[in-house]
Parts: C-alpha cells; sequence; structure tokens
C-alpha cells in the first residue's frame, strides 16, 4: 500500500487537462457534415502514429477525442502542423464548425496507442503484408492517417486495398484524394449501404450497393500475407470480422480502432474502460486477439 | 513492531483542538438527528470546527471520505474567451480527515495508484500530499467484510491511528478510569503532530492487551464474508459472464448510480464545462460519474456498449474484483458494505459475489 510520501506530484509535473492553443491554418468543407481543419503545430514538435487522437475542444464546450487525419513518418509535414475531421454531430462539433481560418482551437494530446505500422510495439507490425483497409463512415478518419503513411513508405508494404462503406454518395470522405491514392498503388472499393425502401440517397451512383461485409467475399486475399484494419461504427465491427474469418484471416491480422466514450484521454475518468483495459491507453488501436475474453469490447 | 503509546481524552481533545487551529479538519459526524431511527443520526463525514463536532463511530459513514481528496465537483481549469486564455487550477489546502476506518484507508491507498499511475494526476495528488489522515478502530455491521478481502488491518496509509482504550485506572487508585487511545503511527509527519499538540505517554500491558481482545472480537463479529480466498476471485469473476446472476439483479436494478457514489473506490468523473452568467469566463470542471448510469458508455450516434443494467452491473462489480487487479495488483473493492448498505433494492455485493463462487465451483465439479 502507498503512504503518501510516494505519490507526492513530482516536481514540474503539470496539469493533465491543460489544453494548448492551434491556430487554425485552413478549413475546407468536405461535405454538409464534415469539415477538415488544419491545425498549425506553433512551433511544437508534435509526433504521432497513425490511429493516435487528439482531446480538441473550445471554452465553454468542453472537449471531445478526435482521430489524427494527417500521416505520419515520411508523409509528415515538414512543419508540424496536422488536420483533424470533424463531423458535426452536436454540441461541441457544430460549434467547432463556426470557426475559420486563423481562428484558435484548443488541444491536448497525441493519446493513445496508434497503428504499429513499423513493428516497434506489441504489435506485429505492418511492413511487407498485403493490407486491407476496411472503413466504414467517419471511420475513414484515422484511415486516411494510416493510408497516407503507408503510401509515404509504398515500396514497404505488399498488396494494398481499401473497401469503403457509407451511407449517401454525397457524404464519400475524400473522394479526390483517394484518386491519388488509387495512382500511388492502392486499389480501393467503394460500396453505399443499401437504401432503406421508399428512400433513395443513391443520387445518381453507379458503384457497388451494400455494406462494406457484403464487398469482403470477393476479395482475393492471401491470408498469410494479409493484415486487415477495420475502423467503423460499432455495428459493423461483428460483422466486419466475421468476414475476415471466413477468409481465414486470424486474430493477430486483424486491427481495429475502437470508439469509446472519453473524458480525460489520460486513464482516469473510467469511460472508456473495456474490461482491464483503457481505450484511451492501450487503444483506441488494438489486435482482435487482444480482446479475448471482454463481453463488451465489439 | 508496532509502537504504541497512550493518548488520553484529555489529551486527544487537545489533539483535536490543535489540529482545527491549524488545518481544515474533516471527520466523522453525526448527521440529520430526526431522520435516523435511533434518534442520534447517521455515522457521515463532515466538517470539524471543535472537538465537539467529532463523533468517532465505530461503524462505517454512509458516504465514504474520498470526497476529501477527490471532490463531487472540482475545477479543472479557469478560462476567459475573450482574453483567450486557459489557467490550470490546482487547489490543496492542508487538511486532516479523522476518523478513517481500515477499510477506508486502503481504499486511500487505492486512489493514490489511480492517480498516480501514467500520467499524475496533480489535482488529486497535491490535495493527498497536504492531507493528514488519523484512523480509527471499528467493528462491522452486517455489511461489513473487509475480513474477506484483506483489508481488515493496515500498517500504512495513514499518519496516525487511533485504538480506543477505556478503564486504565490512574495512577494513585482514585478517581474515574482514564479512557482515552492507544495511538500508533506510520509516517514522521504524523509522528509530529502528535508530539506537537498532545503528550502521549507509554502504553501498559493491560491496555495492549485490551486491544487485542477487541480486535480478536472484532474478528469474530463479522457476519458478511466472502466464500473464497479473495486471490482467487479475478479468476472467479472472469469467469462469470455469462451467469444468471446479472440478469437477476439487473431486472431489479434502479440504475440510479448510488452505489458509486457511495464506494470509496468509484473514482470515475465526467468533465465538462461551466460558464458564468457573462458568458466570458467559465470553468472546466469534473464532477462524480457512475459506471452504472444510462449513458455512462454511450458514444455519439447513439450506441451503448452497456446498454442494460445487467451489463453495467457486471461491468462494476468486474472493475471491484478483475478488472483492475492486473494494472493495480490489487482487488478494489475494500469490504466497507457501503453499496450495499446504500441499494434501495438490496443488491448486495459479498451475496452476489458469493453466488458466483458458488456457480463457479459447481462448475468446476462437472
Ligand atoms: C478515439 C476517438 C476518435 C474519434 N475521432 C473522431 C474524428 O476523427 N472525427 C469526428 O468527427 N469524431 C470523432 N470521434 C467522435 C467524437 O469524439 C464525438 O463525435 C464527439 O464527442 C461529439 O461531441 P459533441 O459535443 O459535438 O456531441 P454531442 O452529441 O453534443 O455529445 C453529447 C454528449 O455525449 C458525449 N460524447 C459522445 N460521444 C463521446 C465520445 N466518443 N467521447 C466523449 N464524449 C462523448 C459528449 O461529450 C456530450 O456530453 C472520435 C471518438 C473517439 C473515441
Ligand atoms: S445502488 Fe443498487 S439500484 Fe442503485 S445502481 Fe447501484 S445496484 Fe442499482
Ligand atoms: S464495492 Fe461496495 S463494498 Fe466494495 S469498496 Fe465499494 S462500496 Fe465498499
Amino acid at each position: 500500500m502507498n503512504s503518501y510520501g510516494n505519490t507526492m506530484p513530482k516536481s514540474g509535473s503539470s496539469s493533465s487537462y491543460l489544453p494548448v492553443p492551434l491556430l487554425i491554418e485552413r478549413v475546407a468543407r468536405l461535405t454538409e457534415k464534415e469539415r477538415l481543419f488544419k491545425l498549425s503545430a506553433n512551433g511544437r514538435a508534435f509526433t504521432f502514429d497513425p490511429g493516435q487522437f487528439f482531446m480538441a475542444g473550445l471554452p465553454g464546450y468542453g472537449e471531445a477525442p478526435f482521430s489524427i487525419a494527417s500521416g505520419s513518418g515520411k508523409a509528415a509535414e515538414a512543419d508540424g502542423s496536422f488536420e483533424l475531421c470533424i463531423k458535426a454531430v452536436g454540441n461541441l462539433t457544430n460549434a467547432i464548425h463556426r470557426l475559420k481560418k486563423g481562428d484558435t482551437l484548443w488541444v491536448r494530446g497525441p493519446f493513445g496507442r496508434g497503428f504499429d505500422v513499423n513493428g516497434s510495439s506489441p504489435l506485429r507490425g505492418m511492413k511487407g503484408r498485403d493490407i486491407l483497409f476496411i472503413a466504414g463512415g467517419i471511420g475513414i478518419v484515422p484511415m486516411r492517417g494510416l493510408i497516407k503513411t503507408i503510401l509515404g513508405d509504398r515500396e514497404s508494404f505488399g498488396a494494398l486495398t481499401l473497401v469503403y462503406g457509407f451511407k449517401d454518395p454525397e457524404g464519400i470522405l475524400f473522394a479526390g484524394e483517394m484518386e491519388d491514392w488509387k495512382a500511388s498503388g492502392m486499389a480501393a472499393l467503394l460500396t453505399v449501404d443499401k437504401p432503406a425502401p421508399g428512400l433513395s440517397p443513391l443520387k445518381g451512383w453507379k458503384g457497388h450497393v451494400g455494406v462494406v461485409t457484403t464487398v469482403i467475399p470477393g476479395l482475393e486475399i492471401n491470408p498469410s500475407k494479409t493484415v486487415a484494419v477495420i475502423i467503423g461504427p460499432p455495428v459493423m465491427y461483428r460483422f466486419a470480422i466475421k468476414s475476415l474469418w471466413d477468409k481465414n484471416i486470424a486474430r493477430d491480422d486483424i486491427y481495429l480502432s475502437l470508439e469509446r466514450r472519453m473524458k480525460c484521454g489520460v486513464g482516469k475518468c473510467g469511460h472508456c474502460q473495456i474490461g482491464g483495459i483503457y481505450a484511451c491507453q492501450e487503444g483506441p488501436v488494438f489486435k482482435l486477439s487482444e480482446l479475448k475474453d471482454m463481453p463488451d469490447a465489439l | 513492531m508496532e509502537k504504541f503509546s497512550f493518548l488520553s481524552n484529555k489529551e486527544f481533545r487537545k489533539l483535536v483542538e490543535g489540529l482545527t487551529g491549524s488545518f481544515t479538519v474533516y471527520g466523522t459526524v453525526r448527521k440529520d438527528a430526526r431522520l435516523s431511527a435511533a434518534g442520534d443520526g447517521f455515522p457521515a463525514y463532515g466538517r470539524i470546527s471543535c472537538f465537539e463536532d467529532l463523533v468517532l463511530g465505530l461503524t462505517p459513514t454512509h458516504l465514504s471520505a474520498k470526497e476529501f481528496l477527490f471532490p463531487q465537483r472540482e475545477t479543472l481549469l479557469k478560462f476567459d474567451i475573450e482574453k483567450m486564455t486557459h489557467a490550470a487550477v490546482v487547489e490543496a489546502v492542508d487538511q486532516v480527515i479523522i476518523g478513517l476506518h481500515p477499510c477506508d484507508i486502503h481504499a486511500v491507498g487505492l486512489m493514490d495508484r489511480v492517480f498516480a499511475y501514467g500520467k499524475p494526476d496533480v489535482n488529486y495528488l497535491a490535495r493527498r500530499a497536504k492531507t493528514v489522515i488519523i484512523g480509527t478502530d471499528c467493528m462491522p455491521d452486517r455489511f461489513c467484510f473487509c475480513k474477506s478481502v484483506d483489508t481488515m488491518n493496515v500498517d500504512a496509509g495513514f499518519d496516525i491511528f487511533l485504538h480506543r482504550v477505556k478503564g486504565v485506572e490512574p495512577p494513585q487508585g482514585a478517581g474515574p478510569p482514564q479512557n482515552g487511545f492507544l495511538v500508533r503511527t506510520a509516517t514522521d509527519r504524523g509522528k509530529t503532530i502528535l508530539s506537537k499538540y498532545a503528550k502521549a505517554k507509554k502504553a501498559s500491558l493491560k491496555q495492549l492487551d485490551e486491544i487485542a481482545a477487541f480486535e480478536k472480537k472484532r474478528e469474530d463479529s463479522f457476519t458478511a464474508h466472502i466464500d473464497a480466498p479473495a486471490g482467487q476471485l479475478p479468476e472467479i469473476y472472469s469467469k462469470s459472464d455469462e451467469s444468471p446472476v446479472w440478469e437477476r439483479i439487473g431486472a431489479i436494478c434502479y440504475g440510479c448510480g448510488s452505489c458509486n457514489n457511495v464506494c470509496p473506490t468509484c473514482y470515475c468523473f465526467d468533465v465538462k464545462d461551466e460558464m458564468k452568467s457573462n458568458l466570458n469566463e467559465g470553468e472546466r470542471v469534473r464532477v462524480w460519474d457512475g459506471c452504472t448510469l444510462e449513458d455512462f458508455a454511450k458514444v455519439t450516434g447513439g450506441h451503448n456498449f452497456r446498454r442494460t443494467r445487467s451489463d453495467r452491473l457486471r461491468h462494476r462489480f468486474n472493475r471491484k474484483f478483475n478488472y483492475l487487479t492486473g494494472r493495480f495488483g490489487a482487488l478494489f473493492c475494500v469490504g466497507c458494505g457501503r453499496c450495499s448498505r446504500t441499494c434501495l433494492v438490496q443488491i448486495n455485493i459479498s451475496e452476489v459475489t458469493n453466488e458466483l463462487i458458488r456457480e463457479y465451483n459447481a462448475k468446476k465439479r462437472q
């Protein structure tokens, strides 16, 4: 048991909750709901892995976790700037959407464990392997960071395939960039959810129709060479995992980024706890094999 | 060997009065006399401004002492929107908490680990560093089960610990028996405080016998218990996800969060912004949250990772006996019985645990 002596704050240690102001260099409207904010590093040397997140907020509106949408490693911006893609869903995110170039966003981070692209962490690493990216909806945001990082070092990886599902053809994110990704040697299969009867959000869409799991069975996959990455809305995971198992991909080779409510980002507030782990510390990126015996993980 | 010395009631009064003169003092009191059945109030913690306020109870308080280290509402930041400033707020005053029982002292030790782990939480730790803890002995009621989770005794985590003694004849054999306490200290700070404000004498063998007899009686008085060794509970809980127990208690639970509030080791919190009426200045505050509350694990889009009350109780119980043990090296239930005592529908944590143990053993025999 600790006596108070062991837990005295180390001198110089500071509040975990104090954010830093970052200048918004650019705001790009991607869709009606999503905007991409480019944040200047203001001389701070942020280093991060794809899949990590920042807590970003505005005084009076609170803060929330947002994934890093930029690439790292060779794909990182030389000036340390990075992007967050924010979907307007509520109080804070709508307030952030009202910000313009030159305004300030308050951030803390980066937090969490991201993707182990280089194999430096206990995750097995992704170099030399075929990579299957499975993104649903806003899940394309952290996936973009990962894709850019991997494309920045294209020769180190095998075949790259993106399966990206969304609800509404007008809601496709990064459609323009996707052409560049394809040109750099990544296959991209886009699919729109089947519209509910009576609704027709297809809006002239000529591509594949159906949830992402309807695309996976048709893919040619070498299970011993492939790492699959799933990021999407909570409902997507179980079905996507099942279709990967049908392709004989091992639990160790399936990576997931899990969304949880997060209030502190530093492993204290308890909201993101899944079994014995904190999604903000040991995650949000996990290998499926790490999530055994956790009834509420997926 | 622990060193005991004797503090007469008179000297104890001097100690408390000395402390109230120099520190913010909290301690055990009796509250709401009119509402309590016996008319003498409920055991609770409160501000002690004079010696008479302090009532050292033998049974646990309804709420724990965690609010003095981890307040129910706490300012983390102050901000000014026009001036574009954020300032960290770390508030800590020299304070003393008197009357913690061994389970509560163990609970503070667990909170210390939680807030020191990883990136240290300066708000908690600054307050903790300035907090003097004075513990006292106790007697179990029908909910207490510290004996089953190895938190019945403490030899660290407090500054001063008080064992009640009575009936010691004064030297001349005249006058009333001299009641008081055998005291032990676990820190230099405790020693300093004790010698600064009061005069302790050498403990007599008779007094030592008296507290040994009291401790024996205490040990024999437990009616609530857990029917498996404490070290086995993480394993038992980890095999209990499919137990019908969760459905059953989930069906009666109100999801009120009282069990989280009263628990000395429940530390989850929410963070939110509060604006002043000038709509310019405001504070980012943290407030207690509870994993039994409906929205606790809900994310944007409405998905709730623990939708049912059964899910949420399974989570809370596992946090006490399984989920946190790996990270912090201890059970997170100290057996104070507060959650069982407070629960409106009599969900009793030791009984629920025993049910899981029975199921576990039955499965093993199969
Ligand atoms: C690791 C991670 C990465 C994320 N990345 C992105 C991203 O790149 N882009 C994006 O648009 N969204 C992302 N999100 C989701 C984003 O955090 C939520 O949409 C955001 O919290 C909504 O806040 P709001 O106040 O606008 O919404 P509201 O609907 O007003 O929120 C309602 C309440 O729920 C709380 N809440 C809901 N979900 C969360 C959550 N996940 N964490 C904390 N509190 C929550 C809010 O704080 C508030 O109290 C991510 C979430 C996580 C966990
Ligand atoms: S105190 Fe009882 S009713 Fe309330 S949330 Fe806890 S278990 Fe449920
Ligand atoms: S879980 Fe219940 S018995 Fe255990 S420490 Fe918390 S309040 Fe006390």
